[in-house]
C-alpha cells in the first residue's frame, strides 16, 4: 500500500486543479510599460481597498448575520462556566496534501509501446496434472470410507497418538554440572552407558565406528607416586606439640633464608660497583695524546727491552737415533714379560689365598648391592621430584606456618593459614598432572587514546 | 654399502612426542579447549629424557605430550563438541551484534553440551578404581562447596558440589568409616576407609577464603567438572552398597520428628531438603527396611601360613575396629554456638553419636540445650555462667583427640578453661630412634590399658577440688562412677595381657628345641650382615665414606637430641611440678 502512495500512476486525473491556476497569474510581458502599470497607481489601490472593505463586510454576513460592530453583546460572548462534556474528538488533522508527482521517466520509458495485449498464459488459470489429482483424491476418499489413509495421514495420526506434536516428547536432559542431575550405576550390569550398543556384535560395531577405542593401559599409571593429599606435619597442627612446632619454624625459616640471600645476590648482580671517574681520571682522558713526548719514551724503552731479551726458539726434538728405537722395543719387552710373569706368579699364589679371594669377592658383592641400592633412592628421588613439564619450573609454596605468637589458644581463635585452593593447585603441579604456568599477561593491541569531553571537561582556575 | 643416508629426527625419541602446540594444531582446538580436554581425558604431558633430541636440537624448554596419547585423544567424540560449541558461540556473537533476539533464543536452546560419563567409565574401568582416586574429587568437592556464589566460577557448580559432598558424609556416617581427624592450620584432613580403601581428603575451615590471585581458576573449574561427574557416580554405587536410597531420602521417622514448618525460616522449599541433609542430624532411608539378623559369626577359614597367632591378632584388630565403630554410642552431644557446628556434628554422628545445637543456628536441630539427657556439652569460651547439672562441658578438641586415640579420653585436660593438651596428628608414625612427646607417650599407654600419671592427676584433681566450688561435685561424683568404669576396664585389658602372656608363656615351652636353632641362625645372619656393613664401609671411596660417615653421625645427633630433648621435657615437669606443690604450700600456709 505504501508503494500506492509513493508512486505516481501513469495517467493522473488532470495535470493540475484550480488552485495552481490560481498559483500560476498570468502578469504579462514586463518590459513594456502596459505590464507593469496594470495594477500599480492610486486608483488601483483605492480599488483594492474597496475590494478588501467588500469582500470583510460579506465574511461577517456570512460568519454573525450582520455586520460585528452591530450585534448586541450577548450574541458575541458567552460566560464560560466550566468545561462541558466533551462532544466530539477533535478532528485529526490531515497532513497538508503533497502536490501529485510526476511519474518518472524511467518508468514511462518501460511502458511497453506495443499496442497489441500480450497472450493470456493458460497455465496460470490451470492446475497441472489436474485431472490425475482429482483420481487420487476420488481413489482416497474411497480408502477412507473403508478406514485406510495415505502414509503421509497415517504418521500425523500415530504422532497423535503418542501424545500430541505441540508439547515436547521429554524434558530436556540436565547438564552435566547441574545441581539436580540424576546419577545411575555406571560399573553395573546393565547401565544406560552401555545400552544401545548391548547384544550387538562387537565385530560389526567396531567396523561401523560405534564402538569407542579403547584406552591404552599406560595412560592408567598415575604420572607420579605421590599420594594425592598430602598431610600437613604434626607441627601443622591447630594446637601443635612445642617441639614439632619448633622444627616447623626452623624449616620455614630456611626457605625463607634462601629466598631472602637469592633476593639479595640479584640486587648484588644489579648494584652498579664502578665508581664514577674521578677527577685526575678526567682530566688524563682529555689530555689524551696532548703528551706525546713521554709516550715515546715509554716506546723507546720497549724497543730496548726486546733487545736485551730476544724471543727463545723453540726446541724441536730431534728424530731418534736407530739405537734409541733398538733400546726403547728391548725395554718395552721386558716389561711385558716382567708382567706375565708376575700375572702367572700371581695366579699360581691365588690358590693359597683362596680365603681372601672369597673376601675380596664379598667385598665387590657388597659395594655392588650398595651401589644399587644407591641408584635406587636416586631413581626414587626422582621420580618424586617435580619434572620440568614447560617454559617454567615448579616452585614450591613453603610450608605454611604460624609464629608462636599467632597460635590460637583454642579452635574459636583459629585464623586458618594459607589457602586450601592453592594447596590443591600446587599439589597437581607437583604431581606433574598440570605443568606450570604464568598467567597470560594482558596485552593491548592498540594504543588507549583519552579524550576530554567538552561537556565533562574539568574546569581549572 | 651405501644406502639412503639416515636423515635426522625421523625416528627415535624425536617422532614418540609432540609438542603442544602440534597437538593443539592437530585437534584443531584452541589452547584452552585444548587443557580442558587433556585434564578430563587424564592425558598429562611428559618430560622426555633426551630433550634435545625430541626438540629438534634446540633446547628450548617446551611441553611435550607423547604422540600416541594425541592419537587416542582425535577419537573422543567430545572433540566434535568442543568445535561445535566454538562455532555456536561465533553465531551467538553474531546474532547479539545483529540485535536478532530471536534468533539468539533459538541457538540458546540449541546450546550443544556433552557429558563426561563415558569418560568416567573410560578412565575408571572398575569401581575401586574410581575409589582409589576419591582423594582429590572429594578435596575439590569439599574446596568448590565453601566457594562464595559470585561468579568465581559457576553457581551450579558450587551448588553440585555441595550436594556431592553432603552426600558423602552422610555416606561415612551411615557406613560409620571414618577413621582420622586431623586439624591443622590449613584445614581440616579426614581420613574413612570404605571399602578397604583409605581415603584422605581435606577440608577448608568456614569463612576462610582468600582467593588467592597465582590459582587458574578455569583449570581447576575443569577438574571439578570432572570430579563431580566421578563423585556423583561413586556415591550412587556406594549408596546402594548400603541399601540405601538414592539420592538420599531422610528417614521418615527422623523426618516427624523435624517440623515440616520449621524449614521455612531458614531456606527456601527447593533448598531446605538439601539443607536438612547437610544438617547431618537425621538418618537416612533405606531401599529395604533394615532386619535385624541374628548376627551370624561368619566361619573363619584359615589361610596357608596364616598362624594361630595371626588369625588372633587379626580377630583382635576387628574387634578393636569395631570397639573404635561405637565410640560415641549413646551418648548425648549438645553444641554451642561458637563451635564448627559441621565438623562436630559430622564427627560425632560418625561414631554413632546423638548431637544437637541451637535452633537459630542451623537447621535440624533435634534437641534443646535444655534436655536433660544430655552428656557433654561442647564450648569453646573461657567460661560458662550457667552450667546445668549431669553434663560435662569439654573443649571441641575432646571429640577430634578421643576419635584419634580410638577412646574416650580423660576429661579433666579439656574442661573449660583449661590449658589443652597439644592436638597430635594420627597421620604420623614414629619410626624408632625419633623423639616421641611425652604426650603421645601417654596417649600409647592409656590405649594399651595402663594408667601411668594417675597419681599426678589425682594430685591435680585433689588441687582443683580445693580450688572447686560447691557445684562440682556431682562432677566429681560421675569423674569417680567413670574412674570406676575405667578401673574395670583396666582389669579386662590386664586380663588380657596376662592371657595373653599366658600364651606367649606356653607357646616356647613346645618349641623350645626348635628355638635354640633358630636364634643361632639368626645371630649368624646378623654377624654377617655386620660383617657385610664392615667390609661394605671399608671398600667405600674417600668421598662417600665421608658421606657415609656424616649420615651416621646425623643419625646419632638425632637420637642425642632427642634424648636431650626428653631430658629437658622431664626437667621442665619436675620444675613445674616442684612449683605446683611450692604454690600449694604457699596458699595452705
Amino acid at each position: 500500500m505504501a508503494a500506492a502512495e509513493e508512486f505516481l500512476a501513469f495517467n493522473p486525473a488532470g495535470p493540475a486543479g484550480p488552485a495552481a491556476a490560481s498559483r500560476r497569474r498570468n502578469r504579462g510581458p514586463r518590459n513594456r510599460k502596459k505590464g507593469w502599470k496594470r495594477w500599480g497607481g492610486p486608483e488601483a489601490r483605492l480599488g483594492r481597498e474597496i475590494g478588501d472593505f467588500l469582500e470583510d463586510v460579506g465574511l461577517q454576513e456570512r460568519a454573525a448575520g450582520g455586520l460585528i460592530s452591530e450585534q448586541p453583546n450577548e450574541d458575541l460572548f458567552f460566560l464560560d462556566t466550566g468545561s462541558a462534556p466533551k462532544s466530539q474528538p477533535l478532528k485529526k488533522k490531515k497532513p497538508p496534501q503533497k502536490p501529485p508527482r510526476k511519474p518518472l521517466h524511467v518508468d514511462l520509458v518501460l511502458q511497453p509501446l506495443s499496442k497489441v495485449p500480450p497472450p493470456k498464459n493458460i497455465c496460470a488459470y490451470q492446475t497441472p496434472h489436474g485431472r490425475k489429482e482429482r483420481r487420487r483424491r476420488q481413489f482416497w476418499e474411497k480408502k477412507a470410507e473403508i478406514g485406510e489413509f495415505p502414509r503421509q495421514e497415517r504418521r500425523l495420526r500415530a504422532r497423535l497418538a503418542r501424545g500430541g506434536c505441540g508439547a515436547p516428547q521429554k524434558p530436556p536432559e540436565l547438564g552435566r554440572s547441574d545441581p539436580q542431575r540424576p546419577f545411575y550405576d555406571i560399573w553395573g550390569e546393565h547401565n544406560p552407558l552401555d545400552a544401545p550398543l548391548a547384544g550387538q556384535d562387537p565385530w560389526y560395531l567396531q567396523q561401523t565406528k560405534r564402538l569407542r577405542v579403547q584406552r591404552p593401559p599406560r595412560l592408567q599409571a598415575k604420572p607420579s607416586p605421590l599420594p594425592p593429599v598430602e598431610v600437613i606435619g604434626q607441627g601443622g597442627s591447630y594446637n601443635p606439640p612445642f617441639q614439632d612446632h619448633q622444627e616447623l619454624l626452623l624449616r620455614a625459616l630456611e626457605v625463607e633464608t634462601r629466598r631472602r640471600r637469592e633476593e639479595e645476590k640479584v640486587e648484588r648482580r644489579l648494584k652498579v660497583t664502578e665508581e664514577p671517574p674521578s677527577q685526575e681520571a678526567v682530566l688524563r682522558e682529555q689530555l689524551q695524546g696532548l703528551l706525546e713526548e713521554e709516550e715515546e719514551e715509554e716506546e723507546r724503552d720497549e724497543e730496548r727491552d726486546e733487545e736485551q731479551n730476544p724471543p727463545r726458539k723453540r726446541e724441536q726434538p730431534g728424530r731418534k737415533t736407530e739405537k734409541q728405537r733398538r733400546r726403547e722395543k728391548e725395554q718395552r719387552e721386558k716389561a711385558g714379560a716382567r708382567a706375565r710373569a708376575r700375572l702367572a706368579l700371581q695366579r699360581r699364589q691365588g690358590l693359597f689365598r683362596l680365603c681372601s679371594l672369597r673376601r675380596a669377592l664379598r667385598l665387590r658383592d657388597a659395594e655392588l648391592r650398595r651401589r644399587r641400592l644407591l641408584r635406587d633412592r636416586q631413581r626414587r628421588l626422582r621420580e618424586t621430584a617435580p619434572k620440568r613439564l614447560g617454559r617454567l619450573r615448579y616452585e614450591d609454596a613453603g610450608p605454611e606456618v604460624q609464629l608462636s605468637e599467632e597460635l590460637p589458644e583454642s579452635l574459636r581463635r583459629l585464623r586458618p593459614e594459607g589457602s586450601v585452593l592453592r594447596d590443591r593447585f600446587k599439589s597437581l603441579q607437583r604431581r606433574n598432572m598440570i605443568e606450570p604456568r604464568e598467567r597470560a599477561k594482558f596485552r593491548r593491541r592498540y594504543r588507549v587514546k583519552y579524550v576530554e569531553k567538552r561537556s565533562f571537561r574539568a574546569v581549572t582556575l | 654399502m651405501g644406502g639412503l643416508e639416515k636423515k635426522k629426527y625421523e625416528r627415535g625419541a624425536a617422532t614418540n612426542y609432540i609438542t603442544r602446540n602440534r597437538a593443539r594444531k592437530k585437534l584443531q582446538l584452541s589452547l584452552p579447549d585444548f587443557r580442558r580436554l587433556c585434564i578430563l581425558k587424564g592425558i598429562y604431558p611428559h618430560e622426555p629424557k633426551h630433550k634435545k633430541k625430541v626438540n629438534k636440537g634446540s633446547t628450548a624448554p617446551r611441553t611435550f605430550y607423547l604422540l600416541k596419547d594425541i592419537k587416542f585423544l582425535l577419537h573422543e567424540p567430545i572433540v566434535n563438541k568442543f568445535r561445535e560449541y566454538k562455532v555456536f558461540v561465533r553465531k551467538l556473537r553474531k546474532a547479539y551484534g545483529k540485535s536478532e533476539w530471536g534468533t539468539a533464543e533459538r541457538l540458546k536452546d540449541n546450546k550443544p553440551t556433552y557429558k563426561l560419563d563415558h569418560i568416567v567409565k573410560e578412565r575408571y574401568p572398575t569401581f575401586v578404581d574410581a575409589l582409589r582416586d576419591l582423594d582429590d574429587a572429594l578435596s575439590m568437592c569439599f574446596l568448590f562447596s565453601t566457594f562464595p556464589r559470585t561468579g568465581k566460577c559457576h553457581v551450579q557448580t558450587i551448588q553440585l558440589c555441595r550436594r556431592l559432598a553432603v552426600e558423602f558424609q552422610n555416606y561415612v556416617i551411615a557406613s560409620r568409616s571414618l577413621r582420622k581427624v586431623f586439624l591443622s592450620i590449613k584445614g581440616i584432613y579426614y581420613q574413612a576407609e570404605v571399602l578397604g580403601q583409605p581415603i584422605t581428603w581435606i577440608t577448608p575451615y568456614a569463612f576462610a577464603h582468600d582467593h588467592p590471585t597465582d590459582v587458574d581458576y578455569r583449570v581447576m573449574a575443569t577438574f571439578t567438572e570432572f570430579y563431580t561427574t566421578l563423585l556423583g557416580f561413586v556415591n550412587f554405587r556406594l549408596y546402594h552398597s548400603l541399601n540405601l536410597l538414592y539420592p538420599p531420602k531422610i528417614d521418615s521417622q527422623a523426618e516427624d520428628e523435624l517440623k515440616p514448618a520449621e524449614g521455612k525460616e531458614y531456606a527456601m522449599d527447593s533448598e531446605s531438603y538439601l539443607e536438612r541433609l547437610s544438617a547431618l542430624s537425621a538418618s537416612l532411608a533405606r531401599a529395604v527396611a533394615p532386619t535385624h539378623e541374628d548376627e551370624v559369626e561368619v566361619d573363619e577359614f584359615p589361610v596357608e601360613g596364616e598362624t594361630a597367632e595371626l588369625m588372633d591378632a587379626k580377630k583382635k584388630e576387628q574387634e578393636a575396629l569395631e570397639k573404635h565403630k561405637k565410640l560415641f554410642e549413646g551418648l548425648r552431644f549438645f553444641l554451642n554456638r561458637e563451635v564448627p557446628r559441621e565438623p562436630l556434628a559430622f564427627i560425632i554422628r560418625c561414631f554413632g553419636g546423638q548431637v544437637s545445637w541451637d535452633k537459630s543456628l542451623c537447621i535440624g536441630a533435634t534437641y534443646d540445650a535444655t534436655d536433660p539427657s544430655i552428656t557433654h556439652h561442647i564450648i569453646d569460651r573461657p567460661r560458662l555462667d550457667k552450667q546445668v547439672v549431669g553434663r560435662y562441658y569439654l573443649q571441641p578438641q575432646w571429640v577430634f583427640d578421643s576419635v584419634n586415640a580410638k577412646l574416650c579420653l580423660p576429661m579433666a585436660d579439656y574442661f573449660p578453661g583449661v590449658l589443652l593438651p597439644p592436638h597430635l596428628s594420627p597421620f604420623v608414625t614414629e619410626k624408632e630412634g625419633d623423639y616421641v612427646p611425652p604426650e603421645k607417650l601417654k596417649l600409647l599407654a592409656l590405649q594399651r590399658g595402663e594408667n601411668p600419671e594417675e597419681e599426678s592427676e589425682e594430685e591435680e584433681e585433689e588441687e582443683e577440688e580445693e580450688e572447686g566450688d560447691n557445684d562440682k561435685e556431682e562432677e566429681e561424683e560421675e569423674d569417680e562412677s567413670e574412674k570406676e568404669e575405667e578401673m574395670k576396664l583396666q582389669k579386662m585389658e590386664e586380663q588380657k595381657m596376662e592371657e595373653q602372656k599366658t600364651q606367649s608363656k606356653v607357646l616356647p615351652v613346645k618349641v623350645t628345641a626348635g628355638k635354640v636353632r633358630l636364634e643361632d641362625k639368626q645371630r649368624l645372619e646378623q654377624e654377617q650382615q655386620s660383617e657385610e656393613k664392615r667390609l661394605a664401609i671399608m671398600m667405600m671411596k674417600k668421598r662417600e665414606k665421608y658421606l657415609y660417615k656424616k649420615i651416621m653421625f646425623g643419625k646419632k645427633r638425632k637420637i642425642r637430641e632427642a634424648n636431650k630433648l626428653a631430658e629437658k621435657r622431664k626437667a621442665h615437669d619436675a620444675a613445674l611440678k616442684e612449683q605446683k606443690k611450692k604454690n600449694k604450700k604457699a596458699r595452705q600456709a
